[in-house]
């Protein structure tokens, strides 16, 4: 038997009390909750960037630190060195990414898909020791680090990632009803009946990978201020890419709101597992990505959508 | 003009070994249809598997080099039959998502089990001199290996039964398979012959640098400019690639810093993937 499908109504109220209640989380939670809130909110925005152009398009960004990190430094040194205000520098780092974005991605996203995986890993790993070499010391300060103080208050920046987050949700959630998320999912099923088509798939990649590297790059920028502090280690950490896709392939690849539910849950998970055995715990995720990849491969969305829990819509 | 001559020689015995690591790669990615990012990790535990064998067994590091070829055949078979081999007929890209949390698994493991501590296995130190120049014992008996390794590589591939069968698997897997070709069995097959060769180049590398649970990053980054320089799948390209990055490594190392020697791989990738991706080397 069919299950009826969610009323629509009932879905627009729950996700404005939702986010009535996350808006009001400053005024009466304590410090350690807005904190867990606003990573959640940064990993739901780097799932969602990695899932607006590699679960559309099915090429698979292995340097979603490189975003993270470009912007990051970027940010932080206008930041540090040069007294801009936070309000300045997270856009100027983002909007920059984003156009470093596209140089890459004219390079890379002409050929077909593993290419473009094992690159983006190589060019995440050699930004890292450039940013890292004595011959841009005079900028990034080498392999040592740049602590700095933005002078933002938690709530503030909990606020404007939260705003972050809504508006990357948005933007998703448009894109999958649109022509242009047409577009991208036929290029993912297949990209050569999709060029026949007359599909201009070269274009629609970089216009993708440049919005997800902006999306991405303003939520590292964010991420780097709430740390005060970056290295280059620690900016083009192979963790950052590795979480987000853990959290993207358990809630559903190329859904909507299934990066939401794997940032939420594996957030939870981080908290409790680095406490318990930091050691160990990449390993545990490194193992998660295998089980999920090999029995689990739908994500939870995907896998709802299959039981007609949920409507088999793509808006979701 | 004698230093540049000597740098040239040391950028060739680094090439070899690196080599083996792009051959193991390319094998794997041309005839199984994986792209194993876990194969750096391999290298890693080959690398360990020597260092044990000399630290608790004092197993000669040269005899564990042989020895590690039929045990990282062994775990290859193992791996491939129990994982991978589910992923032939997927997306070739969550094959891709699968070995890199493999990579992660394994390298994460190590660095529990192992800890974090730089080792290094003490065997052949010192240097001996030749003709005006001087080598060093360790890289040239490494150099000694890689090239019978190699050798007895090309010379399997090119005239056993098996390794015509698994050329063929790699041309096209579905005429070789209407010839009688068990092609599952030659993707098993060379799944072990890849892992043993990064196995092998682990053993080799543990007799001349430190090895740590990390080193693998930088040997798959090596490998796949390996790969990209050479071509798809093709051997003899991965071959030259090595000797190239190689030589490429010892001459940025000696002329501008080592820092700089690490960001060759990423530049490599992007320059040969901006002007000619199918590789300088025709198959």
């Amino acid at each position: 038997m069919r299950r009826p499908p969610l009323q629509k109504n009932h879905a627009y109220l729950g996700i404005a009390a939702l986010l009535a209640f996350l808006i009001a989380i400053p005024f009466f939670a304590s410090d350690y909750w807005i904190t867990l809130v606003t990573l959640i909110l940064i990993f739901t925005v780097y799932a969602s960037g990695w899932n607006l152009f590699s679960g559309l398009t099915g090429y698979t960004n292995f340097g979603l630190a490189w975003f993270i990190g470009v912007s990051g430094y970027i940010s932080s040194l206008l930041i540090a060195d040069h007294s801009f205000s936070w309000l300045f520098a997270w856009p100027i780092g983002a909007v920059l990414t984003s156009i470093a974005s596209i140089g890459v991605g004219y390079i890379l996203l002409r050929i077909k898909g593993v290419y473009f995986a094992i690159s983006m890993v190589a060019l995440t790993e050699g930004t890292r020791e450039l940013f890292g070499t004595e011959y841009l010391t005079a900028i990034t300060h080498g392999g040592k680090g740049v602590p700095f103080v933005a002078g933002i208050k938690l709530s503030s920046l909990y606020w404007a990632i939260l705003l972050l987050a809504t508006l990357t949700l948005l933007i998703c959630y448009k894109i999958t009803s649109s022509k242009f998320g047409l577009r991208l999912l036929a290029i993912r099923e297949d990209e050569l009946a999709a060029e026949t088509l007359g599909i201009r798939t070269t274009r629609d990649k970089i216009i993708a990978f440049a919005l997800s590297a902006f999306l991405v790059g303003l939520a590292g920028a964010i991420h780097f201020t709430y740390q005060n502090y970056i290295d280059p280690s620690f900016a083009f950490s192979i963790h950052l890419t590795l979480t987000p896709i853990v959290m993207t392939l358990f809630g559903g690849v190329g859904t909507v709101f299934g990066p939401v539910i794997g940032a939420t849950l594996f957030t939870f998970i981080h908290e409790i597992l680095w406490a318990e055995l930091s050691l160990l715990y990449m390993s545990v995720f490194g193992a998660i990505l295998m089980v999920l990849i090999l029995f689990f491969p739908q994500g939870l969305l995907g896998w709802m959508k299959e039981r007609e829990i949920l409507p088999r819509i793509r808006k979701i | 003009m004698l230093n540049f001559l000597e740098i040239l020689i040391r950028g060739l015995m680094l090439g070899s070994v690196y080599a083996l690591v792009g051959m193991g790669l390319t094998l794997v990615w041309g005839v199984v249809g994986i792209v194993n990012i876990a194969h750096g990790e391999f290298v890693m535990l080959g690398a360990y598997f020597a260092f044990w064998a000399f630290s608790l067994l004092h197993l000669n590091p040269l005899l564990s080099v042989l020895l590690s070829i039929p045990v990282f055949f062994s775990l290859g078979v193992g791996i491939h039959k129990k994982i991978t081999e589910r992923l032939v007929k997927e997306h070739e890209l969550s094959a891709l998502i699968l070995t890199f949390g493999m990579s992660i698994l394994i390298w994460n493991l190590a660095q529990f089990f192992w800890t974090n501590t730089y080792r290094s296995v003490s065997y052949l130190t010192g240097n001996f001199p030749l003709m005006g120049l001087v080598f060093a014992k360790s890289k040239t008996v490494s150099f000694g290996l890689a090239v019978g390794i190699t050798a007895g590589l090309f010379l399997f591939l090119k005239y056993s039964k098996w390794g015509k069968a698994i050329r063929a698997t790699s041309q096209n897997p579905e005429v070789a398979l209407v010839c009688g070709i068990n092609t599952m069995k030659m993707r098993m097959f060379t799944y072990g012959m890849g892992i043993a060769l990064a196995g092998a180049a682990g053993t080799i590398i543990s007799l001349q640098w430190v090895i740590f649970p990390q080193m693998g990053a930088s040997y798959i980054s090596k490998a796949f400019a390996i790969v990209v320089l050479g071509g798809l799948g093709n051997i003899h390209g991965a071959l030259a690639g090595g000797l190239i990055i190689g030589i490429l490594e010892a001459m940025v190392t000696q002329y501008l810093s080592a820092k700089m020697a690490q960001i060759i791989p990423s530049a490599t990738i992007l320059l040969i993937l901006l002007l000619k991706p199918t590789g300088l080397f025709k198959k």
